[in-house]
């Protein structure tokens, strides 16, 4: 086994109230190796945003240790995030968006018009460069955050619930495209939902969170084929519908 | 077609100009039906005739007193303008710089905050002496004046919109490799700037209306000394000049700053 990407160590994280300290997160231990496409289930409540804020680095962890390519993660180092939200500097067009992520991962000037055409062009809005943020749609939005945060080049990316303000139909036109992250096998994608059919179509990996303090309730590797197979075939193979159940029994008896 | 009455729109262009027009013409009616009346002996209410004579007496330079006491109108305008332009660039920079600092040091605001709420309080005539006595009558005292007139607006407002920056932003920022003065140069910033700028729109508004306290002292050659001059000899008709030439300019420097706001942060209000 080469060198993990994300290595979580006993790894539990609580926050402190008036109260005293409430417990979010853990101890657990999880080791994400390049090219795996890991996505974290659990009820609401369930530590998956601490779990992504812990490995993002925007949170260090009460105990236990998170090595990131064998070091302690900081925001913007090996790692990208999507957000919920998109974040886009309205006060930037879409391409100046781009231009600034690339400016801060060290790409040269003259490189960059260029490697804005490129990102854009990698999540299908080649053309949507000149426009104001606003003006285009919530899915073109988190399709440019996507190209951003992959600006960097990130050996990690890490995806908050990103599709979970979509509609249904763009939705799963982007859960598409996502799936494809991964065929670079140098890179791993930790993606957070609360959605079993999302968690089930995306990974090559599942992890069940617990309730709070989220713990591993299941971690379940996915058979599915990655690629050779339309989504609307994976969708209603009879392996997707059992993976399905199982995933949903199991998210089911810990909320409980 | 069926319209809201709960919710107001507001007027379309060309109906919203046609409005205003007829308000300032009615408005102009009604001063010169007071004026017929004869309520008031015309050397304590003169009427719009008398006003406008005086604008065409004091914009001709060759009418035996170069305009009104040695300068014209236009002349006079021009002094006070530039008063009030270095008053309020002064103050805008000094708002924008102590603003940034207040908002992202804490320590700096609670140290500067009463200061700046203190000056916010003082009547820009209260501080002139002090001016007077420290840089004497010449221009330092009147520029210095509006300055410290135009400040603590910007400062404040700078200072709350860099606090109130939304943390999402700043989040983005960090998780995409960027280091605090990138933060502040790429996100607080441009975050700030429709805030910033209404700041700087109240200031300038601030400035411009302490102009004629700016002049009371050594400060015949400019607007508002016309309008002391004038009233020292009982001209009301040039008074009420001075003041519909200083209210009307404000309106246009206003909106001026309210037109480039707008085109500078379109996004206002979305973010």
């Amino acid at each position: 086994m080469g060198e993990a990407l994300v290595e979580l160590i006993g790894v539990e994280h609580s926050y402190r109230t008036k109260g005293g300290a409430v417990p979010a997160l853990g101890p657990l231990d999880l080791r994400v190796e390049p090219g795996e496409f890991v996505v974290v289930v659990g009820p609401s409540g369930s530590g998956k945003s601490t779990f992504l804020r812990v490995v993002s680095g925007f949170e260090h962890p009460s105990g236990g240790a998170v090595r990131l390519l064998g070091r302690t993660p900081v925001p913007g180092r090996d790692v990208g995030v999507v957000f919920q939200q998109p974040r886009l500097f309205p006060w930037q067009t879409v391409g100046g968006n781009i231009g600034t992520a690339l400016r801060w991962a060290g790409v040269a000037r003259a490189d960059r018009p260029q490697r804005t055409v490129e990102l854009l062009d990698q999540v299908g809005l080649g053309s949507l460069g000149p426009r104001r943020t606003w003006e285009i749609s919530g899915g073109q939005q988190q399709r440019v955050a996507i190209a951003r945060a992959l600006a960097a080049q990130p050996r990690l990316l890490l995806m908050d619930e990103p599709f979970a303000a979509l509609d249904a139909m763009t939705r799963e036109r982007l859960q598409e495209d996502v799936r494809s992250l991964t065929d670079d096998a140098t890179r791993g994608v930790v993606f957070v939902t609360h959605s079993v059919d999302e968690a089930v179509f995306l990974a090559s990996r599942i992890v069940v969170l617990t309730d709070r303090p989220g713990r591993i309730a299941l971690d379940l590797p996915v058979p599915l084929p990655r690629t050779g197979v339309s989504a609307d075939e994976l969708r209603g193979s009879a392996e997707y519908a059992a993976l399905r159940g199982e995933v949903a029994t199991a998210v089911r008896s810990v909320a409980a | 077609m069926v319209e809201s009455r709960t919710q107001a729109r507001p007027l379309s262009g060309t109906h919203a100009v046609a409005v205003r027009v007829a308000a300032v013409a009615a408005l102009i009616a009604i001063w010169e039906l007071l004026v017929l009346a004869e309520f008031w002996p015309p050397a304590v209410l003169p009427g719009p005739a008398q006003v406008w004579d005086q604008l065409l007496a004091t914009s001709n330079a060759s009418n035996g007193q170069g305009g009104y006491a040695g300068s014209t109108l236009v002349e006079r305008l021009g002094v006070s303008l530039r008063r009030v332009g270095y008053g309020s660039a002064y103050g805008i920079l000094l708002g924008v710089g102590l603003g940034l600092l207040m908002g992202l040091v804490p320590v700096i605001r609670a140290i500067t905050e009463p200061f700046v709420t203190f000056l916010r309080a003082l009547p820009p005539l209260a501080y002139l002496s002090l001016l007077v006595i420290w840089f004497g009558i010449d221009e330092e005292p009147k520029v210095y004046l509006l300055m410290v007139a135009a400040f603590p607006p910007v400062a404040v407002a700078t200072a709350a919109a860099v606090t109130g920056v939304n943390k999402q932003y700043v989040e983005a920022a960090a998780a995409l490799g960027a280091n605090r003065a990138r933060v502040v140069a790429t996100v607080v910033l441009p975050a700030s700037a429709p805030e910033i700028l209404t700041g700087i729109r109240l200031a300038v508004g601030i400035a411009y209306s302490s102009v004629v306290a700016a002049e009371t002292v050594n400060g015949a050659d400019g607007i508002g000394g016309m309008v002391l001059n004038a009233q020292r000899y009982n001209q009301t008709a040039v008074v009420m000049l001075g003041l519909v030439v200083i209210g009307v300019t404000g309106l246009i420097i206003d909106s001026a700053i309210l037109a480039g706001q707008r085109a500078l942060s379109p996004w206002r209000g979305l973010a």
